[in-house]
């Protein structure tokens, strides 16, 4: 019994501190919770913020967008997902290199997910933030050196 | 005297499955037509009392066949089972006389509880079910089956994507509150470099955007393609209820709502029906305002073979079509073939 607890506990260790953004929010938006890498990166204490409306707490995210975005989520019990390219960024943080890197800010991949209660219903969201900042540099720089190269030709 | 029932799918593993669900002490004579023109001359020629019925079939399909039991008068209940479960199917099918709508994959109790509700068969307290049925030997002796059960894997791949396939066109008839029509899905083992011949529903000469998504789960990894063609823009913004001027980005929105939609349902689909899990990666722009060629042709020939299933999704009276492409990879063929006869067991 003790061991199955350890477990848990190991688990939720690791979801705390894993490089990368763990949301989740109700279908009102507010937040149930918040992990480390959010606390850091938009500091914003979880404390502070569960039992909080999102909205009120970060007024420059898009709140329409994301509210029709994941209204299918809620609705069709489906994953949805937005890469750098369709939007840099969902929350404006610092590049993970604000002295030695390129970026003005950090590229984000989100995925967002829905979570069921007991009866199946979708109540709640899961909102996964991967910072992709290297690759979308990658890809910016690359564009730019063909396009540099078609001009020369 | 047994009564007479007609199971009419154009595929067989469906036709088998369906007589597997039916109770085991039910007795009846099983009749099989492969469309719906067959099955309006078992109809009236052998008058069976019930028919089961499927939608999604070639030469006739289930609302033809329903029209023509209509206008020639005949007398039979009909079960409609199928893959496509839009509230609209479901609605038409109710409106031309269907009693009952049973979604696939089928599951004895649901059945028995459907057979019960209609007065058809009343299930016995004391049933004792066994394995060999008599609706089963009916049907060795019909089809002719030499061993024990020998399915056709091609036939089990194109049940599995029949069924996704109504499960994705559900969800996306659910956001766009539009009817969706499904040709039937194709099911085909083909080498890399001739992927472009598995995409049959996009003409040569049409301007489209794709967007792929891979996956991975129990051993089976592959990726989903999605080609949008792009004249379809302006009727997907309006059904969506999108307001203002469709740009660039906008494109990009609307396209990648679609996809995540029709990909995700697709792959739960298929991962419910194999009892399996399947692990997203995040959907990538392939190419936009391109031909479909110029989308498929840098793709890296690592594995010569892939398992291709194509289903082609158009929104009724729109001119909205898209085509969705699932690939596997070669080594993912045995882990499936698996899967697939656990779900025949």
């Amino acid at each position: 019994m003790s061991d199955d607890l350890t477990e848990l506990d190991r688990l939720m260790s690791m979801m705390r501190s894993i490089d990368l953004g763990l949301i989740v929010v109700d279908e009102n938006f507010t937040v149930k919770v918040w992990n480390d890498f959010m606390t850091n990166h938009s500091g914003v204490r979880g404390e502070h913020l569960i039992g909080n409306n999102l909205f009120e707490k970060f007024n420059d995210l898009p709140k329409e967008w994301l509210s029709n975005k994941t209204k299918s989520v809620f609705m069709l019990n489906n994953k949805a997902f937005t890469t750098w390219e369709q939007r840099p960024y969902l929350f404006k943080f610092k590049s993970y290199r604000p002295i030695t890197g390129a970026a003005d800010f950090m590229y984000q991949n989100v995925t967002f997910l829905p979570l069921s209660s007991a009866d199946g219903t979708v109540d709640h969201l899961g909102i996964i933030i991967y910072d992709v900042t290297d690759v979308a540099l990658g890809k910016i720089m690359l564009n730019e050196a063909n396009l540099a190269l078609e001009k020369l030709k | 005297m047994p009564t007479k029932i007609l199971i009419t799918d154009d595929s067989s593993f469906a036709r088998k499955q369906m007589t597997r669900a039916l109770p085991p002490d039910w007795d009846v004579e099983v009749l099989n037509a492969a469309d719906g023109k067959e099955a309006i001359e078992i109809l009236l020629n052998s008058a069976p009392k019930v028919m089961f019925l499927d939608l999604n079939m070639p030469v006739m399909d289930g609302y033809e066949t329903l029209e023509a039991i209509i206008k020639q008068d005949i007398e039979v209940v009909v079960i409609v089972v199928s893959g496509d479960i839009q509230a609209l199917a479901v609605q038409r099918v109710t409106e031309m006389g269907a009693v009952e709508f049973i979604k696939k994959p089928i599951k004895n109790e649901e059945l028995s509880k459907v057979l019960h509700r209609h007065g058809i068969f009343e299930l016995n307290a004391s049933v004792i079910s066994s394995k060999s049925t008599k609706a089963l030997n009916q049907l060795a002796s019909a089809e002719v089956m030499p061993d024990a059960i020998k399915i056709d894997m091609q036939e089990g791949y194109q049940e599995i994507a029949n069924v996704a396939m109504g499960r994705a066109a559900d969800l996306l008839a659910k956001l766009l509150n539009s009817f969706v029509v499904m040709p039937i899905p194709v099911v085909n083992m083909i080498e890399v470099s001739e992927l472009r011949m598995a995409i049959q529903q996009v003409d040569d000469n049409d301007m489209v955007s794709g967007v792929c998504q891979g996956f991975i789960g129990a051993g089976i990894a592959g990726e989903a393609l999605l080609i949008f063609n792009e004249s379809s823009y302006e009727d997907i913004a309006k059904l969506m209820k999108y307001v203002g001027e469709i740009d660039e980005v906008v494109e990009v929105e609307l396209l990648m709502d679609i996809a995540n939609i029709l990909i995700g349902a697709c792959l739960k689909g298929i991962a419910e029906q194999l009892d399996i899990n399947f692990s997203q990666g995040h959907p990538i722009v392939l190419g936009r305002h391109v031909k479909v060629d110029d989308l498929l042709g840098r793709s890296a020939n690592r594995w010569s073979k892939t398992l291709t299933i194509e289903m082609g999704f158009k929104i009724e009276d729109k001119n909205i079509n898209c085509d969705l492409l699932l690939l596997f990879t070669e080594d993912s063929i045995e882990s499936f073939n698996e899967l697939v006869s656990y779900l025949i067991e």
